[in-house]
């Protein structure tokens, strides 16, 4: 048993007769490196951890947290969640997870071996490479705003007086660069990004050069005369919109009426072709893990199946209220949140069409490239679309004319009714929980323009 | 909070091979947070922290390590990992360390010396307030939050200071519902202080607002899209000015000029009327503090005098860049995040006109009365805002509510389109995000006109 198991056991250990305690710990190695203008501009590094704890007690749950790791600290810890538990309401649904028959079986492909051993001087080298790519590309890429790596080494424990005792370890790398394109009068900037489980599976090149092509391809954008027209989602704005629609397929927010979705179960919400899967173990997806952020193991939720709405997403107290059992969708922040349930790895499935298939039915549509105020202009509660766009006017498949400063809006079921066909080019978007977006055709939205 | 000869041998270890200047960070920090939802007190949390940060700058580059541990031990390996990658000859750390101050915000009743009890039945006040406003109200979430954070800094040009923070924030959020239509309305004040918050904002009265908020909503038709004179509320309109003139003014953006703002001083972007500040001295208010997290006192910054820009917010490095003293706006979420340069409570003046006068001057347009947040992109100034509470305004008068409603355009060219300035004025507590760190900031503003902006609606 590693330290950090032990640990976790013996907070769990500290649970007085008539409750139950959760102990969840973690510990991380964490380096950042920002470049500019051939330079590191900054560096960071450091090795976090803390201990986050639930006592539950006659229906009523207190959570507190710490980094202080010492052992009066963990005493004055259970302490204070006990205390914390007295002063919320008691409510029957509330418990930990229970006990597993037999341990989760392990998520293959969360560690990359090679992590522990790649040097700061490769990641600053990995940064500038990158930052180099961008500005490279053309003459008109004036700067590159930032250009960023960074990485995550974390071990993950869980221990409950219930009976779970878990450890796993991730590693995870990321990069991002956001290009400057001026000419004339006009300037404007480019966004990619690109996630793996380490360096060695990122393109500083490809990354640095879609960013730098983003950027050139707005210039010259000017809006359009509005109206309604079919428009296109990049797989990143794809996965935006699921990010959106994802906190509406979450149960609790449907058994607290804060869902457009509540009371649709087995109601063709969708078009007819279109399935959805919540996957928490979806080999690849940065959101996996052999179980969820209290224990319980996670699985596979088919949410849309043909268009028609299936399943909710549950954690163990939302799925006790309906007398059911958790699909595993308890997340958290850090240490220092209480779980609350998300989904984990959700995207819709392909409707088998190529990006270039996709492109071509389209004919005349709005491809939407980036979105603009999706946190204010989209809201799951209301089903209300209503966000900025930047992208290209497509004339017979083909992008042509630039787009900036419209918007775009449909109510979110009427996108989903609408929604044509979804391409085979998915790509994971990690906003809140990890969203898998693909290139997708949406027969028809309103476009406000001039 | 760490004695003198600590921080002493840290800075000195720090600058052991070499650099510019060492800077060391120390926090505690201490909140709880209570939620109601669905009518029970759901979640009752609580926690601790502590860390210490350690930067080495050395030319333009900032390197940092932070640690959990206050120990010696801990401290100096993150002074040893923070000066990591030099080799120069060893630098020296100042023989005094000069105490600066700032302004104080007074906490009347100090947040952890009221029961968790107290501040769970402030929730059911909200909550049964907002309820009792109809039966369409189909639920209610309230929450309380409050955080006492000890800082420390020290660098090794010998400046230290310290600063307590006490910010308390309660919000209630309100779900209507009727024939099949669904509404949101929303409140949330903040400030620096104690628990006394709830003594100037009454949670019932909060809930109740809240509440009325999202029953109007119901009645809402979609949003017409185009080119619309656009009245903004007093208060939450202040969200435009922080994200349009805002962040194109915090000078990291200007130092790489990467801002449509970038040497244009002394130009005008608007009318005598517009008179733009960022005050993180202001007593009191939600985005103020005694020092920044880089120890320089807060102050007052006049971005745009009389319609000309004259100023901007910057935080040490980017100061030295520019060449000009910092302005007190370096920030950071915490001990495990490098400062960087952040708004506090920025504020559109009031100006001369008459708030009537203004909506009665409006033959069509949009009176925006509650923006949902916003975003912008400092290089081309471009922002989008979502509206929560909109209406129409025909001839003069509101008519009805509108729904679906977003406003875009450009950061510079807004400024150009204010063509009244009311003489009222409100504030509105937000959370600002950059480079993945959070910030409490205030955005006020009186009543203000719009010439012609872009409206973003269902309705073509």
């Amino acid at each position: 048993m590693s330290d950090l198991q032990k640990l976790a056991a013996s907070l769990a250990g500290r649970a007085q007769s008539s409750e139950e305690v959760e102990a969840f710990v973690t510990h991380e190695k964490s380096f950042n490196v920002k470049v500019y203008s051939g330079e590191v501009e900054s560096l960071s590094s450091a090795e976090p951890r803390g201990a986050g704890v639930r006592v539950v007690s006659g229906g009523r749950v207190g959570f507190a947290y710490t980094t202080d790791l010492g052992e009066q600290s963990l005493d004055q810890l259970v302490g204070q969640a006990r205390d914390n538990a007295a002063h919320s309401t008691p409510d029957e649904a509330v418990a930990l997870a229970p006990a597993w028959a037999q341990a989760p079986p392990e998520v293959t492909g969360l560690v990359d071996d090679a992590h522990a051993r790649v040097s700061s001087d490769d990641k600053v080298s990995f940064a500038l490479e990158l930052e180099r790519a961008t500005r490279s590309l053309d003459p008109r890429i004036r700067a590159v705003e930032e250009a960023v790596y960074s990485d995550s080494d974390a071990e993950i424990g869980l221990a409950t007086s219930t009976g779970i005792s878990g450890l796993y370890r991730r590693t995870d790398a990321w990069c991002y660069s956001m290009a400057i394109a001026t000419e004339g009068d006009d300037t404007e900037i480019g966004f990619e990004f690109d996630l793996a489980r380490g360096i060695a599976a990122l393109d500083a090149e490809a990354v640095g050069r879609a960013a730098a092509e983003r950027a050139l391809g707005v210039l010259g954008a000017a809006k359009i005369p509005s109206g309604r027209m079919p428009v296109v989602f990049e797989p990143y704005v794809a996965g935006q919109f699921l990010g959106v629609l994802g906190s509406a397929l979450v149960g609790e927010a449907v058994q607290k009426g804060r869902s457009l979705l509540a009371g649709r179960l087995g109601e063709q919400i969708a078009a007819p072709g279109l399935t959805m899967v919540d996957d928490g173990r979806r080999e690849g997806a940065p959101g996996a893990a052999p179980w969820d952020a209290e224990g319980v193991p996670t699985g596979r939720t088919e949410v849309i199946s043909k268009g028609v709405l299936t399943s909710f997403l549950y954690d163990t107290t939302s799925a006790r209220r309906e007398g059911r059992g958790s699909t595993g969708n308890a997340a958290r922040g850090s240490f220092k949140s209480a779980p609350h349930p998300s989904p984990s790895n959700l995207a819709i499935d392909s409707t088998g069409e190529s990006r270039s298939e996709v492109l071509e039915r389209a004919g005349r549509a709005l491809l939407v490239e980036d979105f603009h105020g999706v946190h204010s202009g989209a809201n799951p509660v209301t089903g209300d679309f209503s966000v900025g766009a930047t992208g290209r006017l497509l004339e017979g498949g083909t992008p042509a004319q630039a787009v900036k400063e419209v918007t775009i809006a449909a109510p979110m079921l009427e996108i989903l009714k609408g929604i044509e066909a979804v391409a085979s080019d998915l790509r994971w978007l990690p906003f809140g929980g990890s969203y898998g977006g693909a290139t997708t055709l949406v027969a028809e939205m309103t476009v406000a323009g001039s | 909070m760490l004695d003198e000869t600590l921080i002493r041998r840290t800075l000195t270890e720090a600058l052991a091979r070499g650099g510019d200047l060492a800077e060391l960070f120390v926090e505690r920090r201490s909140s709880t947070a209570l939620r109601l939802d669905d009518s029970r007190v759901e979640d009752v949390a609580s926690g601790r922290e502590a860390g210490a940060g350690v930067r080495v700058i050395s030319g333009e580059r900032a390197s940092y390590a932070y640690t959990n541990l206050l120990t010696e031990q801990g401290l100096s390996e993150a002074a040893q990992a923070a000066r990591a990658g030099l080799s120069g000859a060893e630098g020296t750390v100042a023989a005094d360390l000069r105490r600066s101050v700032g302004p104080t915000h007074p906490v009347k009743h100090a947040p952890e010396e009221v029961g968790a009890a107290a501040k769970a039945e402030a929730l059911s006040r909200a909550n049964e307030a907002a309820r009792s406003q109809g039966a369409a109200v189909r639920q209610v979430s309230a929450s309380y939050a409050d955080v006492q954070q000890h800082i420390l800094i020290a660098s090794s040009d010998g400046r230290i200071a310290e600063d307590d923070r006490t910010r308390v924030r309660f919000a209630v959020q309100v779900v209507a519902a009727r024939n099949g239509e669904i509404a949101t309305g929303f409140e949330a004040p903040g400030h620096s202080g104690g628990f006394e918050l709830l003594s100037v904002h009454d949670p019932a009265d909060l809930g109740e607002r809240a509440a009325r908020k999202a029953l109007r909503m119901l009645e809402a038709r979609p949003s017409p899209a185009g080119e619309f004179p656009v009245v903004l509320a007093p208060g939450s309109g202040g969200v435009l000015i922080h994200e349009a003139c805002g962040h194109g003014l915090e000078a990291d953006t200007l130092v790489k000029d990467a801002s449509v703002y970038a040497n244009r001083n002394g130009e005008r972007f608007g009318s005598e009327s517009v008179t733009i500040v960022d005050d993180g001295s202001d007593q009191g208010a939600w985005g103020s503090f005694g020092v920044d997290d880089e120890g320089i006192p807060a102050q007052r910054t006049v971005l745009f005098d009389k319609g000309v820009l004259v100023g901007h917010m910057s935080d040490l490095l980017s100061a030295a860049k520019i060449g000009h003293p910092p302005t007190g706006n370096g920030r950071r979420q915490s001990y495990a995040h490098l400062p960087i340069v952040r708004m506090t409570n920025t504020y559109l003046l009031p100006g001369p006109d008459a708030p009537e006068g203004i909506f009665s001057s409006v033959e069509r347009g949009v009176y925006a009365a509650t923006f949902a947040g916003g975003e912008v992109n400092p290089a081309t100034g471009n922002f989008v805002f979502g509206m929560a509470e909109a209406y129409m305004i025909e001839n003069g008068e509101v008519t009805y509510p509108i729904k679906g409603a977003n406003l875009i355009g450009n950061g510079p060219r807004v400024l150009e389109v204010i063509e009244a300035v009311g003489s009222d004025f409100d504030r509105k507590e937000g959370v600002c995000g950059k480079d993945g760190q959070a910030a409490p900031v205030t955005n006020g503003m009186p009543t203000v006109l719009l010439g012609k902006v872009t409206v973003g609606g269902t309705e073509a």
